[in-house]
C-alpha cells in the first residue's frame, strides 16, 4: 500500500507557503493537505474556527467513497467535491496518490475561483511531494527511550469521582 | 500508515476497532471517550456517522492525544467499521491507512460464525488494500461476557486465535468499560513496539 514520503521541516514550510498563497489568492477561510487515511498533515487559515482533526477524517473518508462511486459508474475518478453551504462550502480536490487538498470557503465567494487556484496549489503540493519521496530518508525518530511495558500510562481510566458533600 | 510530523511534533497513528454487526465496537469508543484520564483539551469529540437506529453507517470516530514522547505528541485516531455485511466497501475504506486492529468478538455461542466469518471478512479486506494481518499489530477482544449464553474463551481462542504466533486477547464488558482500557493499551504497547523496530518510520 502507498504511504506518504518522509517530510521535513522545510517541506512542511513549503507546503504552507503553498496554503498561505492559495487562501489569500481564493479568499479561503482555511484549507488543509490532509492524508488519504484520514491525517491532518498540515494547514493554513482560521484554525481555531473549525475542529480540523474531525473534517480531515470525515472529508478523506467523503472522498474516498466518492472515488468508489466512480469505479461504479465507469470513471476512473473523480477528481474533487464540491458541498455547497449556507455560511461555508467545501472544496476537496486530489493532489496526488497520498493527499488531498481540503478547503473551506464563505459560501458567498464563487467556488469558481477556488476550483481554478486549487488545481495550480494541488501542482505545487504534489510537486513538494515529489522531491520529498526522491530524497533519501536518513533521519528517525529516537523511541528508544520510551518504555513500552508501560503503556498504562497511555490511557488510564478516570477514577470515579467523589459525590458532593452537601452543605452544612 | 501513521504519521510522524517533525514540524508540529506530532505522531498519528490510526488505530481500527472491526468485528461482526451488534459485537460492541461501538461501546467500546463510547467508554474510551467517557471514561479516560486525559489533559483538558486532549479528548476530541466522538462523532458517530450512524443511521437512525444507532447502527453504525460508516463509521464512529475518536482522536485522543496521549503522553507525551520525548517531545512528541502522541495523537490517536481511533475507528469503528459498520459491522453489517453489507456494508464492506465502507469497511475496506476505513481500513486505509491501518496501523492497529482491535478484533471485537461477540461472546454469544450463536454469534461465533459471524465471527468467524467476519475475521475472513478482515483478512479479504485487508488484502484488497495489499496488507497482510500478520504484518499489522493486532488484539482480540471477547465482549459480552455478562451474558449468559457465552461460549468458553478456550473456544474463543481455538475459533479465533489458532495460529502459529497467538495475538494477546481479552475478555470484556464493554458497556460496562470491563477490559476496555485493557484491550486499547495493549494495542497501543504493540504499535509502539513495532514502530520502534522500524527501521524507517513514516514522517510528515
Amino acid at each position: 500500500m502507498a504511504t506518504l514520503p518522509q517530510l521535513t521541516e522545510e517541506d512542511i514550510q513549503k507546503l504552507g507557503e503553498t496554503l498561505r498563497e492559495f487562501n489569500a489568492s481564493a479568499d479561503a477561510s482555511v484549507s488543509l493537505i490532509i492524508d488519504k487515511a484520514g491525517f491532518l498533515i498540515t494547514h493554513h487559515g482560521e484554525a481555531e474556527e473549525f475542529d480540523l482533526t474531525t473534517i480531515a477524517a470525515l472529508a478523506s473518508g467523503a472522498f474516498m467513497a466518492n472515488q468508489t462511486i466512480a469505479g461504479l459508474v465507469s470513471e476512473t475518478t473523480f477528481n474533487s467535491t464540491y458541498q455547497q453551504g449556507e455560511n461555508y462550502s467545501l472544496f476537496v480536490i486530489n493532489a496526488d496518490e497520498h493527499c488531498m487538498l481540503v478547503v473551506i470557503f464563505k459560501s458567498q465567494s464563487g467556488v469558481g475561483v477556488v476550483k481554478y487556484y486549487a488545481t495550480t496549489a494541488v501542482k505545487r503540493i504534489a510537486r513538494q511531494l515529489k522531491i520529498a519521496r526522491k530524497r533519501a530518508p536518513n533521519e528517525g525518530l529516537d523511541l528508544s527511550m520510551l518504555n513500552v511495558a508501560d503503556t498504562q500510562y497511555f490511557f488510564r481510566k478516570k477514577e470515579k469521582e467523589p459525590g458532593n458533600k452537601k452543605a452544612p | 500508515m501513521a504519521i510522524i510530523n517533525q514540524a508540529t511534533r506530532e505522531l498519528q497513528v490510526k488505530i481500527v476497532y472491526y468485528g461482526p454487526a451488534m459485537g460492541g465496537k461501538t461501546t467500546n469508543l463510547v467508554q474510551v471517550h467517557d471514561h479516560v484520564q486525559t489533559a483538558a483539551g486532549n479528548k476530541g469529540k466522538l462523532v458517530s456517522l450512524a443511521t437512525s437506529s444507532d447502527r453504525t453507517l460508516f463509521f464512529d470516530f475518536l482522536p485522543i492525544e496521549a503522553m507525551t514522547i520525548r517531545g512528541f505528541k502522541t495523537k490517536f485516531q481511533l475507528y469503528t467499521v459498520p459491522g453489517q455485511v453489507i456494508y464492506n466497501t465502507t469497511r475496506q475504506l476505513v481500513l486505509r491507512g491501518v496501523d492497529g486492529i482491535v478484533f471485537v468478538a461477540d461472546s454469544q455461542f450463536e454469534k461465533m460464525p459471524e465471527n468467524v466469518e467476519s475475521f475472513q471478512n478482515l483478512i479479504d479486506n485487508l488484502h484488497s488494500l495489499k496488507l497482510n494481518l500478520h504484518e499489522i499489530p493486532y488484539v482480540l477482544q471477547y465482549n459480552k461476557r455478562d451474558l449468559p449464553n457465552v461460549a468458553p474463551t478456550e473456544y474463543m481462542e481455538f475459533l479465533l486465535n489458532n495460529r502459529e504466533v497467538q495475538v494477546p486477547s481479552f475478555t470484556a464488558t464493554a458497556h460496562r468499560c470491563e477490559g476496555v482500557f485493557e484491550t486499547l493499551n495493549m494495542i497501543t504497547r504493540l504499535l509502539l513496539h513495532k514502530f520502534i523496530n522500524q527501521s524507517v518510520p513514516q514522517y510528515a
